[in-house]
C-alpha cells in the first residue's frame, strides 16, 4: 500500500450483484458445488471489472451488502483476518464457499469513527467467529477472485425497511459521506462495490439443473422495463433523475437497491454525473442484475469530473 | 370445557422469542426466567422429539427441513455479534423430518431437505435449544419459514407435521419461535429502558395474546392478517398457522408465562398444555 502518504481517493465504484449462482457457475476451487456453467453474460461482465481493478492497483475494496442485515446501526467488519465456510441459507446447494479475507481494519475503524461523526449509529464487528455473508463474498469474489486486495465489509442497516424512504436514504447518504472522508483521511486508493440486484422479484422454484439457461428469464416484462429505465438513466449520467424514480422502482420491482448499497456508493462518490459503463445485464432466477462501473479515475484524468458534476441536487 | 383435537402424543406446545439477548445476556430477567420454566416444563414430559418452526430460518425455494443428523458448529448472530457465540452440537430426528416432508409433498407443497456441512442454524432455533434441550439429549426437527407461504400453505405444512407425529407415535413438544411485534429500537439502549416500540404494537400484541390465553385459537388465527398489518410481527406471524396446523387448532388456552420487550420488539413465552 504505497499510496497512503497522499490524500486518499475513490478510484471507481461498481454495482456488483451477488446472486450466488455466479460463483456456482464459475466453479472456483473455494466453492464445493460444481456446475456446468450458466449466467455467462454476467460472469463475463465481471471479467471486465477484474481486469480493470487489477490495472488500478487499489489498496482496498469496500463492499456494502444487503445480506448482512443489521438493525442497530451500520456495522463494519473489523477483524484483521476472517476465514471459514459460508453456506448460503437460501441456496445452500449452490454456495458452500471457503472464504479467507484480509480486512483493512485501519480503514474500517476510520469509517466507524466518521459514521459516528455523521450522527449515525455504528458498530465495529470484532467477533473472530463471524460468518461473512454470501452477498459480501460473492461480490468480492466476482470482482477479485484472487482475494489479494484487503476489504472492508459494511452491513446494510435495515432502516430502509423501518422508516420512510427519505429518512432511510438520508442515512445512506451520510454513510457514504463518512466513507469518503475515511478513505481520504487514511490515504487509501479505494474501489467501492454496491452489492445489490436491480429488480428483485423472483421465481420460487428452480429447474432441476439450476444452470439450465433455457429456463432463465426475467420474472416479468414490467421488471425488465423498469430495469432498463434505471440503466438508461445511469448510462447517461442522469443521477438526479435516477434518484427521483428510485422510490417507485423499489416499490414496483422490490428492487434490492432499497437496502441502501447503491445510494451509499453514489454518495461516497459525490453522485458523479458521468455516464456509468454497463458491463452487462442478466437475470438470475428471475431477478434483474446489472454490472456497472463509474470510473472516477478516468474521469479525473479526462477532466470530466467537475464540481458541477458531483453534487446531488 | 376446553378440548384438544391434538394428537395424543403431542404433549405440549410453546410460543417463544428468538432474540439472542435472552440466551447470551442477563438483561431481560422476566422473559429469561419464563423461558427457563418453559424448558423445564417441556422436559418434564420426557419428549422423544422437539419440533421447531423458527421465524428466523427463512427460505424461498419451498419449505426446508433440516436433515443433517448432527449439525454442529459455531453461530454468531449478524446483528448481535458482540453478545458472543452459540456453539451447537445437536441431534436431528431425520426419520421424522423425512416423514413430515413426504406428507408435505403429498399436499402439494414444495420442500427440500437440507444436509450441508456448515449450514447456518438460525439464532431463534439456537435460543430455543438452549432452554429446551440444554444437554442436546433430545432429537429435534427444524422447519423453515417460507417467505412466500400463505395461510393455506403454512397450515398444510403444520398438518403434515401433525400427521407425521401421530403416525410416528413419538411423544413431542412443539415450538414456534418468533417475536410478536418486530420493530426494533434502532439505537443503543439499556435493557432497563427497553419498551415495546409503539403503543399500537403493544395493543396488538396484547389482543393476540388475550385470544390465545382464552383458548380462542381460531379467533387468534383469524386475527393474524390484521395483526401482521398493524404490528409488523416477525414473518407476519405465519408460524402461528403452522402451529395450529400441527395441533389441529384446539380450543385449549395458552398460558402466558411472560410478555415484554426486547430492544423494542414484543416477545411472549406461551405454554399450551395439551395431553399431559
Amino acid at each position: 500500500m504505497s499510496h497512503r502518504d497522499a490524500s486518499g481517493e475513490i478510484l471507481a465504484g461498481f454495482i456488483a450483484p451477488h446472486p450466488p449462482h455466479l460463483v456456482y457457475g464459475e466453479n472456483p476451487p473455494q466453492n464445493k458445488p460444481q456446475s456446468q456453467g450458466g449466467w455467462e453474460n454476467l460472469r463475463w461482465a465481471y471479467q471486465h471489472c477484474r481486469d480493470k481493478i487489477k490495472a488500478l492497483k487499489p489498496d482496498v475494496i469496500l463492499v456494502h451488502s444487503p445480506h448482512w442485515q443489521t438493525v442497530v446501526g451500520h456495522h463494519f467488519l473489523d477483524v484483521p483476518k476472517l476465514k471459514g465456510l459460508s453456506v448460503d441459507p437460501i441456496f445452500p446447494h449452490l454456495f458452500q464457499y471457503d472464504f479467507e479475507l484480509d480486512v483493512d481494519t485501519e480503514l474500517a475503524e476510520a469509517c466507524y469513527e466518521e459514521a459516528l461523526e455523521e450522527g449515525l449509529a455504528a458498530k465495529k464487528m470484532v467477533n473472530p467467529n463471524f460468518r461473512v455473508d454470501y452477498g459480501t463474498i460473492t461480490s468480492l469474489h466476482m470482482l477479485n477472485p484472487d482475494w489479494d486486495i484487503p476489504v472492508v465489509g459494511i452491513s446494510a442497516n435495515n432502516s430502509p425497511y423501518y422508516h420512510t424512504h427519505d429518512y432511510a436514504q438520508d442515512q445512506m447518504i451520510k454513510l457514504g459521506q463518512a466513507t469518503r472522508r475515511a478513505i481520504e483521511k487514511t490515504g487509501r486508493r479505494a474501489i467501492l462495490a454496491a452489492s445489490n440486484t436491480l429488480s428483485h422479484l423472483h421465481f420460487d422454484r428452480e429447474p432441476a439443473i439450476p444452470e439450465d439457461m433455457s429456463q432463465e428469464h426475467i420474472m416479468s416484462h414490467e421488471q425488465y422495463l423498469w430495469d432498463m429505465r434505471f440503466i438508461e438513466l445511469i448510462r447517461q449520467g442522469k443521477l438526479d433523475e435516477m434518484m427521483d424514480i428510485l422510490p417507485e422502482f423499489m416499490e414496483k420491482t422490490f428492487a434490492e437497491v432499497k437496502a441502501g448499497s447503491l445510494v451509499w456508493m453514489l454518495s461516497a462518490m459525490n453522485f458523479p454525473k458521468i455516464p456509468a459503463q454497463i458491463h452487462g445485464y442478466g437475470t438470475v432466477i428471475g431477478t434483474g442484475n446489472v454490472v456497472a462501473e463509474w470510473d472516477l479515475d478516468k474521469a479525473r484524468r479526462e477532466g470530466t469530473l467537475t464540481e458541477e458534476a458531483m453534487v446531488h441536487a | 370445557m376446553p378440548s384438544s383435537t391434538t394428537a395424543e402424543n403431542i404433549k405440549k406446545a410453546f410460543i417463544v422469542p428468538g432474540q439472542p439477548h435472552l440466551a447470551l445476556t442477563d438483561g431481560w430477567p422476566e422473559l429469561t426466567q419464563a423461558f427457563k420454566k418453559a424448558g423445564e416444563d417441556a422436559r418434564s414430559v420426557c419428549p422423544d422429539v422437539i419440533v421447531i418452526y423458527s421465524a428466523q430460518w427463512l427460505s424461498v425455494l419451498g419449505h426446508l427441513f433440516q436433515s443433517d443428523p448432527n449439525p454442529k458448529g459455531v453461530h454468531v448472530d449478524g446483528n448481535w455479534h458482540a453478545m458472543g457465540d452459540f456453539e451447537f452440537n445437536f441431534k436431528v430426528d431425520t426419520s421424522l423430518a423425512k416423514l413430515a416432508e413426504e406428507k408435505a409433498q403429498a399436499k402439494g407443497l414444495a420442500t427440500k431437505s437440507v444436509h450441508y456441512e456448515g449450514f447456518p442454524i438460525d439464532t431463534g432455533t439456537l435460543v430455543a435449544l438452549k432452554y429446551f434441550n440444554p444437554d442436546n439429549s433430545i432429537p429435534v426437527v427444524i422447519v423453515s419459514s417460507n417467505v412466500y407461504a400463505d395461510k393455506e400453505d403454512s397450515m398444510a405444512l403444520g398438518e403434515s407435521m401433525g400427521e407425521a407425529l401421530r403416525e410416528s407415535g413419538k411423544t413431542a413438544v412443539v415450538i414456534f419461535s418468533t417475536a410478536l411485534s418486530h420493530r426494533f429500537m434502532t439505537e443503543e439502549i439499556q435493557s432497563t429502558d427497553d419498551r415495546i416500540a409503539s403503543e399500537q404494537d403493544d395493543e396488538w400484541n396484547r389482543k393476540m395474546l388475550d385470544l390465545i390465553q382464552l383458548g380462542k385459537n381460531q379467533d387468534a388465527m383469524d386475527l393474524v392478517e390484521d395483526f401482521a398489518q398493524k404490528a409488523n410481527p416477525e414473518m407476519m406471524f405465519k408460524g402461528f398457522y403452522w402451529l395450529m396446523g400441527v395441533l389441529g387448532t384446539p380450543n385449549v388456552p395458552g398460558e402466558l408465562l411472560a410478555y415484554g420487550p426486547v430492544w423494542g420488539t414484543g416477545n411472549a413465552v406461551v405454554e399450551y398444555s395439551l395431553n399431559n
